[in-house]
């Protein structure tokens, strides 16, 4: 049996398990905050963001993250540039981190997500505890993308000598800013709750 | 007290509020629209942003980066390098370059490339802040001319950019001097122009100068305008005392050009752009000299012991063309033997100079003439007895120079049109005259009369010596005449002495017949002094007293 075949669920923020009528919105009675059953449209926003994600992800990948002004003379770099160049100085462990944090983490979530969707929009009964662990992954690495933007943002608010050297963020990081957040907040949009949702159909096999 | 969370008591949990469902329109959908647009559009910008890529060959990449140079006009980024690489056959550098959008116009056949390095030249050190910055490519913009997409870029920067009106003229040189490109062209020591470029003419004979002059100051360049070296320090030394000659620190250093107008060309039409001039080594050449015609002869000299090369040619004190070279050469009187040729130019122009305020037009027409046709007027004048001779112009260093004038009583003579250049007829110089004086004595004397003299003697010493062979034959029979002789004659004294002696009659009677002549004498004698005192005895008588 399932909280929701008994029309129960519990409150997002204070945990209050509450008996939902079967339609309406409904809030909380101890914290007043919102109630569903499931979260609203959860597809269609995921879906939403997840699409809006995918399209600032080719900007972000082909515009310039920072350009570095040295003394006159001015470079700017996509992220792949910057993978290159490190891995061309012999950098290949930084090379990696950059790879991996900037390029692959973003692309590996994307593919992540669809598949996730994609999986409960299709109701497919298999793998279900693998593809909760890699939704908490997807939350769980997410944020750590930040880096990155976070590095730009510092390094542009730091080094600013004039004419020595001077460091701006580009049209890329904006770009990968949106690409991150978006996907964030894609991910929050989901709700895992989806994927056990055909448990006990006919078709559906058992957790 | 009741449990609130029994799980089989489900009558404890509360009802959840309910409202009335609101499905709108999902704005959350407005968010992948709104980030495709954005994504297209900023692609979209960048793509059109791009400008032309064109292409640019350098003989070396020196400075440039993949990526990194940038192109710029004015100090304006208008294009950054793309890639580097080689031409086909490695013997260029071919650098891509990605132009800003908007630079298409300025991207003709007339538009120049040239890398920004920094570098000391005649005019200063260029280029400085390409040290920290790297070097960059800078443009020259032209909109004339076709369209361009693959240029050469410019090994040196020019000198002169095409926003900087003035002209080009061409100067050429026997030799370079201490000329380099960027130095200053100058008039009246103030810097109006550049020299753009140099180089070896085709047949290396000369160097061709090209120089820049500004405006408005190329208004100041006429045809008749003189151009001089100003390079470095100039030293003479003259009867005037010594002279030091400097333009300024900077033509020191790198040379310079300075360009007049002579005062009686001043009214000769401006000068177009590119013409021609010849740069002379000095002002003092400018002055002396305003001549762009020459007309080659030789002549063949005795000896030129003393003429140099440069040495004057002059008529009657006048300068009016100087020698070029001394050779040897084939004397036409006596084939097989060379004489020393001179080779010498006139310079016609010379000789134009002065005019009457009022001329004839007899004179100005045969003024004219002697223009026209200097070679023609020349010849004339041989015909009348013009000829070249060596005139001594300095008696100390014994210096030589080659004077023309009228001989009066000289051998009729007319150029002779050689297969090189005409050649001039000589006459002696009055030394040399005084010298062929002696010699043709000394000739005279070795060939005419010493030979008959000589001849003469030769008789006579044969005809004495005949006789003296007749002589020595003769002599034995003579000696013996002569003996005999001798020996008659000493018997004759012998036979004379013993007839002189006292003792002898003769001699007795010679003794006696003188004593008598003795006694005789001395009464004449004492007659004579008697009559000297008694001249009245001779009608008186002796003892007669008066």
């Amino acid at each position: 049996m399932r909280a929701r075949e008994a029309g129960l669920t519990s409150c997002h923020t204070c945990g209050l398990l509450v008996r939902l009528p079967a339609s309406g919105h409904c809030y909380c009675p101890r914290c007043d905050s919102d109630l569903h059953m499931r979260k609203p449209n959860s597809l269609n926003k995921t879906w939403a963001l997840l699409i809006a994600a995918m399209a600032m992800y080719l900007p972000a990948n082909l515009f310039p993250v920072m350009t570095v002004t040295s003394l006159g003379s001015s470079q700017s770099d996509t992220i792949m540039s910057g993978v290159i160049y490190l891995l061309l100085h012999g950098d290949w462990p930084l090379a990696l981190i950059v790879f991996v944090a900037s390029v692959l983490v973003p692309l590996l979530k994307m593919i992540a997500l669809v598949y996730l969707l994609l999986s409960v929009q299709r109701r497919s009964p298999l793998r279900k505890q693998q593809r909760i662990r890699l939704y908490r992954l997807v939350e769980l690495v997410g944020r750590w993308s930040m880096v990155d933007i976070f590095v730009v943002a510092l390094l542009a608010a730091l080094v600013n000598v004039g004419a020595l050297a001077t460091i701006e963020p580009g049209t890329g990081a904006i770009a990968f800013t949106a690409v991150v957040i978006l996907t964030i907040f894609s991910a929050m949009s989901f709700d895992s709750r989806l994927i056990w949702d055909n448990q006990g159909e006919p078709n559906g096999g058992t957790a | 007290m009741a449990e609130p969370h029994k799980p089989t008591s489900l009558d404890y949990i509360p009802e959840a509020v309910v409202e009335k469902e609101n499905r709108g329109f999902p704005v959350v959908w407005l968010l992948p629209l709104v980030a495709i647009l954005v994504g297209g559009w900023l692609i979209y910008k960048t793509m059109s942003e791009k400008g032309p890529q064109i292409e640019i060959s350098f003989k070396t990449a020196a400075g440039i980066e993949q990526g990194k140079t940038k192109i710029k006009y004015r100090d304006v980024m208008v294009g950054t390098v793309d890639t580097v690489r080689f031409s086909k056959d490695i013997s260029k550098i071919i650098v891509t370059a990605t132009m800003e959008t908007g630079t298409e116009s300025a991207l003709t056949e007339n538009t120049r490339f040239w890398v920004v390095r920094p570098r000391i030249g005649a005019g200063g050190i260029t280029g400085l802040g390409t040290l920290v910055s790297g070097a960059y490519i800078e443009m020259e913009p032209s909109q004339s001319g076709e369209k361009q997409r693959e240029f050469t870029g410019l090994e040196f920067p020019p000198v002169v950019t095409s926003d900087v009106a003035g002209t080009t003229y061409r100067l050429r040189s026997e030799k370079l001097g201490s000329l380099s490109v960027g130095a200053p062209v100058y008039f009246r020591q103030f810097d109006v122009g550049e020299i753009t470029e140099y180089n070896l003419s085709d047949d290396h004979d000369y160097v061709n100068v090209s120089i820049f002059v500004q405006s408005p100051h190329d208004r100041f360049i006429r045809t008749g305008t003189r151009f001089w070296n100003v390079g470095g320090v100039s030293l003479t030394m003259d009867a005037s005392g010594i002279e030091l000659q400097m333009e300024s620190l900077i033509s020191l250093m790198s040379g310079g050009v300075a360009f007049d107008t002579p005062p009686t060309l001043a009214k000769t039409p401006i000068a177009e752009e590119d013409t021609l001039f010849k740069l002379y080594d000095n002002k003092a050449q400018t002055l002396q000299q305003a001549i762009t015609e020459t007309i080659t002869y030789v002549a063949k000299f005795k000896t030129v012991r003393g003429l140099n090369i440069d040495a004057p040619v002059e008529f009657r004190g006048i300068r009016i063309g100087s020698v070029k070279a001394i050779e040897m050469g084939i004397d036409p009187a006596q084939k097989d033997v060379l004489v020393p040729v001179v080779i010498f130019d006139l310079e016609p122009e010379r000789w134009a100079g002065y005019k009457e305020a009022e001329t004839s037009e007899i004179v100005e027409e045969a003024l004219e003439e002697s223009l026209a046709d200097p070679r023609e007027r020349i010849e004339k004048l041989v015909r009348k007895g013009l000829r070249a001779r060596l005139g001594s112009g300095n008696l100390v260093t014994g210096q030589l120079f080659i004077d023309l004038d009228f001989i009066p009583d000289a051998e009729p003579a007319t150029i002779i049109q050689g297969s090189m250049h005409p050649e001039f007829p000589t006459a002696p110089n009055p030394l040399e005259g005084i010298l062929a004086g002696i010699d043709n004595i000394l000739d005279k004397l070795e060939k005419a009369e010493l030979n008959e003299t000589v001849e003469n003697l030769n008789a006579l010493l044969n005809s004495t010596n005949s006789l003296m062979v007749d002589l020595d034959k003769r002599v034995p029979i003579l000696a013996k005449q002569v003996q005999a002789t001798l020996e008659g004659t000493r018997d004759t004294l012998e036979s004379l002495q013993s007839l002189t002696s006292t003792d002898g009659e003769i001699g007795n009677e010679l003794y006696n017949a003188l004593a008598e002549v003795t006694a005789a004498a001395r009464s004449i004698r004492v007659m004579s002094e008697y009559l000297e005192r008694h001249p009245e005895a001779l009608l008186l008588g002796k003892d007669h007293k008066p």
